[in-house]
């Protein structure tokens, strides 16, 4: 897991989280795994400009190509 | 007629009989409780089967039918209830042993509007243990099974609607879709699964569920029945502020035009990457069956959707935060798959929570832009036909990916990015695996014009290959 089990084990006790034993770290691994891997995705996406009041264009993104 | 013929029927073809007296909903309602208690040692897609109850709303519906009270093509028909959303005084489980003794005080908005258009409660349909999954594998109430093949998955999380529609127990079932739990179990039980526009039908008292993007939707044997039943459903609620009031228009006028002149637009990436061979056949198959029928097609490129895979830290908070009361009080009680994909989200950080939130904008407006250019978008509803029960894994493109619990997704990877962009989207079958096992087409339209999406689905379900099939199982036992 990239993030080691005593980093959500502080995280657990500091923030008040659910406690979770060393196998019960290992159930959630999987889904923590799948957070971390779509982060990286995202990682160097420039979010910046998202606002949501921003104006669409017509011709910014996705586009027909037919 | 027999009484698996009626049956057989859809609301559309019933409704004009039990108007005219032709058909008794006393009748129909005795019928439709013994083909469910006849299918519930195969299916097992109840949790709560109303014998007592459904007869009763059927002899007064009967009665009022005989005072020349019509309420409408809902009248007297059998329909089935997720049991995640309320019913006042019914047991309402929400599929888990943490609620299995929760009895609502009233019925959810939706079930009201059903009950005041004179639908029939048969039963309250078995989920995925807190409407949290794909499969419909309930550790607490025990797997649905797929209808086309008993060892497979009928989809999830409203597996046993999709399961009661396609085997005739009931003509339309109520599911909820938070990411795909409507339109998954319709693709993979080859019925008819609509997920309206976000706002369009009131919420209240969907039990246990996020803030963001759920919505409860009809399951149906046809396009025309999910219309009526939308059209009973919409609306401005008053008491739910995620309801928008819009007008609702009358669905039915919009079917039966023809599609000449109207555009579609087949995304060039994503929707068509990570997808089952003899899915992507079949879909192919249906775009060239509606390009047949006058529909124009442009290729439309979607490169926000790349970035989709975000949209699951928004989800993994808000359900950490949903279930803390219950996590709390009655831990033990959980299913693992379940407890162990929610805990996990109490370490999504607030900053990526934010960035989900810009991600979901992208998308959103990715989505408006090319929905200016087409009338509506095509896609494959489930990557893949339903899978084994037992099965942990499939494997897309050499890779094994997770189909129940922490870490999985693949099965709505095309169906909850709706979710987020609030669009309507239905699916409706189009075809078979080698295997036998249904094949869903996924239409999503504009915000609101649903009326669209009926229409276009309607024409393409008229030259679909898979009219006329039935389960084996609905003729056995």
């Amino acid at each position: 897991m990239p993030i080691s089990k005593e980093t959500l084990t502080a995280m657990i006790r500091d923030y008040h989280g659910f406690e979770l034993s060393d196998s019960e770290m290992d159930l959630i691994a999987p889904e923590l795994d799948a957070y971390l891997s779509e982060l990286e995705k995202i990682r160097d996406l420039d979010l910046s400009g998202i606002m949501s009041s921003r104006l669409i264009k017509a011709d910014e993104g996705g586009h027909s190509d037919g | 007629m027999a009484n698996l013929d009626l049956l057989k029927l859809t609301i559309s073809d019933i409704a004009p009989k039990i108007r005219s007296g032709e058909v008794s909903p006393v009748e129909l309602t005795e019928a439709a409780l013994a083909q469910a208690d006849r299918l519930q040692p195969a299916l097992n897609s109840f949790i709560t089967i109303l014998h007592d109850q459904a007869m009763t709303q059927a002899r007064e519906q009967e009665a009022a039918l005989a005072r020349g009270e019509y309420l409408g093509p809902l009248q007297g028909i059998p329909i089935g209830i997720k049991d995640n959303i309320a019913t006042g005084g019914i047991r309402t489980t929400v599929g888990t042993k943490v609620l299995s003794d929760n009895v609502p005080d009233e019925d959810a908005e939706v079930v009201r509007r059903c009950k005041a258009a004179g639908a029939i409660i048969l039963g309250k349909e078995n989920l995925e243990e807190f409407a949290a999954g794909a499969t419909s594998n309930n550790p607490h109430y025990g797997p649905v099974h797929n209808p086309w093949a008993l060892d497979h998955i009928p989809g999830g999380s409203s597996g046993g609607g999709g399961a009661n529609v396609a085997t005739g127990v009931t003509f339309a079932s109520l599911g909820t879709d938070l990411g795909g739990s409507v339109r998954l179990p319709g693709t993979f039980c080859g019925v008819v699964g609509l997920k309206q526009t976000f706002g369009r039908v009131s919420q209240r008292g969907l039990l246990v569920t996020s803030f963001n993007g759920d919505h409860i939707g009809p399951m149906t044997r046809s396009v025309s029945d999910s219309a009526l039943v939308l059209q009973a459903l919409a609306g401005y609620d008053p008491l739910d502020p995620s309801t928008v009031p819009v007008p609702v228009p009358d669905y039915s006028a919009s079917l039966a035009r023809n599609l000449q002149g109207m555009k579609m637009g087949v995304p060039s990436n994503y929707f068509f990457e990570l997808v089952d061979s003899e899915v992507e056949a079949a879909v192919r198959l249906a775009i060239e069956a509606l390009q047949e029928l006058g529909v124009e097609t442009k290729e439309v490129s979607m490169p926000s959707m790349e970035y989709s895979g975000a949209l699951r830290f928004s989800g993994m908070a808000d359900s950490v935060v949903t279930h803390e009361p219950y996590i709390q009080a009655k831990r033990e009680d959980y299913g693992p798959d379940t407890l162990y994909r929610t805990l996990a989200g109490q370490f999504v950080l607030g900053r990526d929570y934010s960035k989900a939130l810009k991600v979901q904008r992208i998308i959103q407006e990715e989505h408006a832009r090319v929905l200016q250019e087409v009338d509506f978008l095509v896609t494959p509803t489930a990557p893949v036909a339903a899978p084994r029960i037992d099965a942990k894994y499939i494997t897309l493109d050499g890779e094994e990916h997770r189909v129940r619990g922490p870490g999985s997704g693949i099965i709505s990877r095309f169906t909850s990015p709706e979710n987020a962009t609030g669009l309507p989207a239905i699916t409706v079958p189009c075809g078979f695996s080698e295997e036998g096992l249904p094949i869903g087409v996924q239409f999503i339209g504009r915000a609101f014009d649903e009326s669209t999406l009926f229409r276009v689905a309607q024409g393409y379900e008229a030259v679909s290959p898979s009219r006329g099939h039935w389960p084996t199982v609905i003729d056995q036992g």
